[in-house]
């Protein structure tokens, strides 16, 4: 049996001009990749903060494995690991530096140390590196370090903001991986965040969309993804009298073209196109090409607020960027 | 709860840890020995010259030196607020709060760390005053108890300078505003002339003035031998990085939020 490990009840936060987070409600089971997947400005880092008692909610209930927020929040912050959207690794200390100051400030004991810090290191591939400034590091290394810097503590619950922004695409699976291992190996619960669509859809085991600080759906991926109605799948045919004949066939044609190109939703495409292809055929029907589209995540999104995900993720890796760059003019 | 050593150790590794930056890279402490070291060579040989101000039969640059000293660890610590800013625009203060270790915690141990730094810098100041020629007392006891004094009333002005931060919240205007506080804090003070010459007014402003006391702790230490008014000196001290701890710890939070 699963228990929750993280639930949210209610949660507000307000500033003077907006209101970051409205009334979000949900909860986490152990050992669960959990994403909140939302556009820039969607309230995501505004509720990471609040679970980890950064910041005081409005209002609303947190519990952490039992410990209320609110209350007791150093508890919290014990169990918790985070890794920030901005840096959080100095870079006028090394690497091992680093993780001895995160290690003795939340009190791992001396005698373990060592071993957990050489673990860590290992685990991230950056053992060889230890001793260099992180100002030396790349963008990549770095985030590898901020995520050994989050393991220090062994915590129960993981929360990780956007944690493959700005990364190139092999940086970005080291970190796949490092995250499902995690759940998988020491079963450690994780919350993430994400702007991306692959991300989210490629690690978490449930996804709650959130747009202007609204949790608009929640559930797993293939779930969400089905209730946008199914496959998308085009063919082109220029025989006269085929829109009906698909019609006829008991096919949901929803556009239909003077050029002869067909769409129509089906559920299971790959399974459909060969028996489609067949009764086309045995009908006279000459198919030129045939496509198939399976929603995404980002459909799902369109579904439920009417705009895209995607479009805005520039600003964020602009702002990664950036504060890369930042650090190293401070050299 | 947390037990009293885990909350000490909080402090020491964060003052630890500013030390291994230092190590790093110790430029920083000689770029900024110049500035005091023309007080001394400049300011301190011309008025010598002059003979203009009452020292109590010591010679100008014996009186000066213990000023200089307080003075390179305030221009050191009255600036802290800018590191503090810093990290919180890089996003290091956003995971420092987010661990176990209490806000006044992290604030005194940042106010430490402000403190290795003024160590480091009134070391400097000194060798350059026994180059110099300037007789000083300097023993075991004493230097130890140059070391405590500026330890102290490093932590008291970093704690001001960090609860400035959270008001003023840029790095541009927290430095705006140490300059602005450094002069009326360095002159009103006993640093470069006895507070026995100035307009009532300004004694005033010298007497709740930290700066003043570990001057004058300093002083007593290096140069006069007269012990008399160290215990006054570390209780004005103390009590006012109390007060100036507390109003960093509670706004602390608002750096983040
Ligand atoms: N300290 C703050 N003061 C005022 N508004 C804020 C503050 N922090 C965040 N916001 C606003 O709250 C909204 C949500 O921000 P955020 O949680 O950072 O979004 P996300 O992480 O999803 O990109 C944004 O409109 C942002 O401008
Ligand atoms: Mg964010």
């Amino acid at each position: 049996m699963t228990s929750n490990v993280v639930t949210v009840e209610n949660l507000v936060k307000t500033y003077p001009r907006i209101t970051a987070v409205d009334s979000i409600s949900f909860k986490i089971d152990e050992g669960e990749i959990f994403g909140f997947l939302g556009p820039n400005g969607a309230g995501k880092t505004t509720t990471i903060r609040m679970l980890l008692t950064l910041i005081k909610p409005t209002s609303g209930k947190i519990t952490v494995f039992g410990v209320d927020a609110l209350t007791d929040p150093a508890k919290v912050r014990q169990i918790s690991g985070y890794v920030p959207q901005d840096l959080s690794v100095d870079g006028d200390l090394t690497g091992y530096e680093n993780l001895l100051m995160y290690s003795k400030l939340y009190g791992v004991p001396r005698d373990g140390r060592e071993k957990r810090i050489r673990s860590v290191l290992e685990n991230m591939g950056l053992q060889d590196r230890s001793g260099d400034l992180v100002n030396t590091y790349s963008g990549g290394m770095m985030r590898r370090l901020e995520l050994a810097q989050s393991l220090v503590n062994r915590p129960k619950v993981l929360f990780l903001d956007e944690p493959s922004i700005g990364l190139d695409p092999n940086a970005r699976s080291i970190i796949w991986d490092f995250v499902k291992n995690l759940r998988n190996e020491f079963g450690t619960t994780i919350f993430i965040t994400t702007h991306d669509m692959n991300e989210a859809d490629a690690l978490c085991d449930r996804i709650a969309f959130i747009d202007k600080g609204r949790l608009v759906a929640i559930g797993k991926p293939s779930q969400l993804k089905s209730t946008v109605g199914g496959d998308l799948l085009m063919i082109s045919s220029k025989t006269p009298g085929c829109g009906a004949k698909l019609k006829g066939l008991g096919y949901q044609v929803i556009s239909n073209s003077p050029e002869g190109n067909f769409e129509m939703l089906v559920s299971n495409g790959e399974r459909v196109i060969p028996r489609l292809l067949e009764d086309l055929k045995a009908n006279g029907m000459i198919v030129e090409s045939v496509a198939l589209k399976k929603p995404t995540l980002d459909d799902v999104f369109q579904k439920y607020t009417g705009t895209k995900i995607a479009e805005e993720g520039e600003t964020s890796v602009e702002v990664r960027r950036t504060r890369r760059t930042l650090r190293k003019l401070r050299r | 709860m947390m037990s009293l050593t885990t909350y000490l150790s909080s402090i020491l590794t964060l003052a630890e840890f500013e030390l291994r930056k230092l190590r790093h890279d110790s430029s920083q402490i000689w770029i900024r020995g110049v500035q005091p070291a023309l007080w001394l060579l400049i300011f301190g040989e011309a008025f010598s010259a002059i003979r203009g101000i009452p020292t109590g039969g010591f010679t100008y640059l014996q009186f000066l030196t213990p000023g200089i000293l307080a003075q390179s660890v305030m221009f050191v610590a009255i600036f802290y607020g800018i590191t503090l800013v810093w990290e919180r625009d890089l996003g290091l203060l956003n995971k420092l709060l987010s661990t176990p270790v209490p806000r006044s915690a992290i604030v005194l141990g940042k106010a430490l760390s402000a403190s290795v730094r003024g160590v480091f810098q009134a070391l400097v100041v000194l060798a350059l005053a026994l180059i110099l020629g300037v007789n000083l007392a300097v023993n075991p006891l004493s230097v130890l108890g140059v070391l405590c004094t500026i330890v102290l009333f490093g932590v008291c002005v970093s704690c001001l300078s960090m609860g400035l931060a959270p008001i003023f919240r840029t790095r541009e205007r927290v430095m705006g505003i140490g300059q602005l506080l450094t002069m009326p804090l360095f002159f009103a003070s006993n640093a470069i002339y006895p507070t026995s010459i100035m307009p009532d007014w300004l004694r005033v402003i010298a007497i709740v003035n930290p700066l003043s006391y570990a001057v004058d702790a300093m002083r007593a230490l290096l140069v006069t031998g007269d012990f008399s008014t160290i215990p006054q000196d570390i209780i004005a001290l103390l009590v006012a990085t109390a007060i100036l701890a507390t109003m960093a710890s509670l706004t602390l939070k608002r750096m983040v939020s």
